[in-house]
């Protein structure tokens, strides 16, 4: 039941259709632009693996886009909460996860898919958008399963953020009434 | 059995167990949820030395703070993170003492009367109907204080289905909660912080151990050892609760027998995993989920579906469509973390729908699979241990999904809402009934809508016909004489109503037979 190198890997939110194809692309994180260091130490991910999951969150989130005043993917630091999740997940499912941004990054990947040749945190915004958004509505299921593993992660850290919740008009958690002991 | 009344038992957590502990019991019990808390307190008011093994923490009212970034790691399995293996399915499955008690939404309902007639007409359960189980839901609703419907639980969120399944003509009606003292916050996805909400950890559990049990946290149950068709033991992973990752191990043997509790998919996956029992086939297959379409409204006049009872009125207008699957309408609630992980699309799109939270009202139709032709999801393990469901959307699932999702907008459109949106990663507006139309003319493919599930069945089916099910009409393994299956995945299809308080009373019908048939020398069943 273990899986070839020739077939995707398709366990779980964190873990979904990931392409052992990764192993095909040893280079793919010899061009990735680090970007700032992780706020926290990292339990799982590379430094390249968080720079690219840095990148993405950044997209991802509304802190990137027009709005300037809403918080960003990196003050809310959803890279580090998910590299904090994924270290407590079954192995298997936070490898593969590290597979997907392999993938994701690639630049070699990103022309056939996306038409980007830029490794993706070396691309413009609108490119790094395009990208997102051919994962996103692809024909493949295992590319909008990616993407899915992706967003899901970046909006659950950065939405359940106390800093964000009265930008969505969230009071937050009422007061709990008091009940004898 | 002892004569006299035992001390009472303990919660021992992980951290408290040494690298390497053996136990010695009657009966090891797997998952501490309805099913495993049910088994508990009545084989240990029986007299039985029982241990209870669960792999998730123990917390209580003073640990659930309302935040889902604790909550949904903390308390649900892989951390809030289980789907299907293509990722179409999100699953909310509960994973800590008290299991998907914790955190269900206390709608609590009897077995349809329809779908225990299919099971006996085609799935071979011919000795459980209305009658047999009437006590035993009985029993369980009085110690979970499931009262009649209550007015007063239905929020602005449920008020909107209630009024627009008013108007159509759909019977809309009022959910029975298994709570006390409700102060309504809105949080029980998340854990009650009153108690009010009666889990199993605050009733069968604390039961079993006021009769002596004992039960062990953070204890992953790897394996059910067996020789000659009988369950000796099971062993499990002493987890960190720090990393979740193993830091010690533990084997209980039973003197009596094993009884399986771990939920639809876990506990197909530990008799997968430990080769035990599986000669059928029918282990891990026909797994189903009630698949669940949300579609969202935008009123004008805020919902704020994060606070109140987060389910309070059900329709079932819907769930006999003949020969097309059928399904029920609910409410979910809406917090920032579950509503933006099913809102489509990224960035600035996707922050135009998240800044209009208040505003939104959701309904939910849970498909009914199993009853037709679909043969729902298959449960598999992978020589690493990790647990994958495989599920299929059967196309006719995907004609029912598109059917709710028309029947949901014209619903919202009359209790007034200003505009309902789908939630395919491409979006379809609908302001009136002619929009409709469009909803068939999207694809329904995976990931490209919002589907989760809440609710696991199957995947060790109850009947008569050992080569097409795993345990008998009363739970008992047909191949391991004294190995029983307690959780929902004896159901050998969807029920068509929230499964909570079918498993506890199932287990209750099935335990009960487990006490009388271990205590007597002579082994026979099934009895009423």
């Amino acid at each position: 039941m273990t899986p070839s190198r020739r077939t995707f890997l398709k366990r779980g939110l964190i873990g979904s259709g990931v392409l052992v194809l990764a192993g095909a692309l040893p280079f793919a994180f010899r061009t990735t632009a680090i970007g700032r260091r992780p706020r926290r130490e990292l339990r799982l991910l590379s430094l390249e693996e968080h720079a690219v999951l840095s990148a993405a969150c950044a997209r991802l989130v509304p802190g990137g886009g027009a709005d300037p005043t809403w918080p960003t993917a990196e003050t809310v630091d959803c890279a580090g909460k998910i590299d904090a999740l994924l270290a407590t997940v079954h192995p298997d499912a936070g490898n593969d996860f590290r597979r997907l941004l392999r993938v994701f990054e690639s630049g070699f990947l990103g022309t056939f898919i996306a038409a980007s040749p830029r490794p993706f945190t070396r691309a413009a915004p609108a490119d790094q958008d395009a990208r997102l958004e051919a994962w996103r509505r692809s024909r493949f299921t295992m590319l909008r399963s990616g993407y899915q593993a992706m967003k899901r992660l970046a909006h659950a850290t950065y939405y359940s953020s106390p800093e964000v919740f009265a930008r969505i008009g969230y009071p937050g958690p009422p007061e709990v009434p008091k009940v004898p002991a | 059995m002892s004569d006299g009344a035992k001390p009472a038992g303990r919660i021992v957590p992980g951290a408290a167990l040494p690298a390497m502990s053996a136990h010695e019991v009657d009966f090891a019990i797997v998952g501490s949820g309805a099913g495993g808390a049910v088994a508990a307190a009545v084989l240990a008011a029986a007299g039985a030395n029982v241990a209870v093994v669960e792999e998730g923490g123990h917390y209580t009212r003073n640990d659930f703070n309302m935040q889902e970034s604790w909550a949904y790691p903390a308390l649900y399995q892989e951390h809030g993170n289980r789907a299907t293996d293509d990722l179409a399915i999100m699953i909310l499955q509960g994973r800590n003492v008290g299991g998907g008690t914790t955190v269900n939404w206390t709608s609590s309902f009897r077995t349809p009367p329809a779908t225990l007639r299919l099971w006996a007409e085609r799935h071979g359960v011919t000795d459980i109907d209305e009658a047999t189980l009437a006590p035993h839901f009985a029993a369980v609703e009085a110690r979970l204080d499931v009262g009649p419907g209550n007015p007063d639980d239905v929020n602005a969120n449920n008020r909107k289905l209630m009024d627009g399944a008013g108007k159509l003509g759909w019977n809309p009606a009022l959910i029975r909660r298994a709570v006390k003292n409700c102060a309504r916050l809105g949080y029980c996805g998340m854990g009650c912080p009153l108690d009010a909400k009666r889990s199993s950890r605050t009733t069968f559990l604390a039961d079993a151990i006021a009769a002596g049990a004992t039960v062990y946290t953070d204890c992953r149950v790897k394996l059910v050892e067996t020789d000659r068709g009988r369950a000796k033991a099971v062993v499990a992973e002493v987890l960190d609760p720090a990393t979740d990752q193993p830091r010690g191990r533990m084997i209980v043997h039973a003197r009596k027998g094993v009884v399986l509790a771990g939920g639809a998919i876990n506990t197909p996956a530990l008799l997968l995993r430990s080769h035990a029992g599986t000669d059928s086939g029918a282990v891990g297959r026909r797994t189903f989920l009630h698949p669940t379409v949300p579609l969202v409204a935008f009123y004008d006049q805020p919902i704020e579906a994060f606070y109140g009872p987060p389910q309070s009125v059900s329709v079932h207008h819907f769930a006999d469509r003949g020969a097309r699957v059928g399904y029920f309408l609910e409410t979910s609630p809406v917090h920032p973390m579950l509503g933006a992980i099913a809102f489509p699309g990224f960035g600035d799109a996707h922050r135009q729908i998240a800044e209009r939270l208040p505003y939104v009202q959701a309904t939910i139709a849970l498909l009914i699979d199993g009853h037709h032709d679909d043969e729902g999801g298959a449960v598999s393990v992978t020589n690493s241990g990790r647990i994958g469901l495989r599920y299929p959307l059967h196309a006719s699932l995907r004609e029912a999904a598109i059917d709710a999702i028309g029947n949901m907008a014209r619903l919202q459109l009359a209790a007034g809402a200003r505009e309902v949106m789908t939630l395919h990663e491409t979006p379809i507006l609908i302001r009136s009934e002619a929009d409709i139309a469009r909803v068939a003319d999207a694809p329904f493919e995976a990931n490209g809508h919002t589907l989760f599930s809440a609710h696991q069945m199957g995947g060790c089916a109850m009947g008569s016909d050992p080569r097409r099910s795993v345990v008998s009409t009363r739970g008992r393994h047909h191949q391991i004489e004294n190995l029983w299956v307690t959780d929902g995945s004896v159901f050998p299809t969807a029920l068509g109503a929230n499964p909570q308080l079918s498993v506890y009373a199932h287990a209750r019908l099935f335990a009960t037979e487990i006490a009388r048939a271990t205590a007597a020398p002579a082994t026979a069943e099934p009895s009423r």
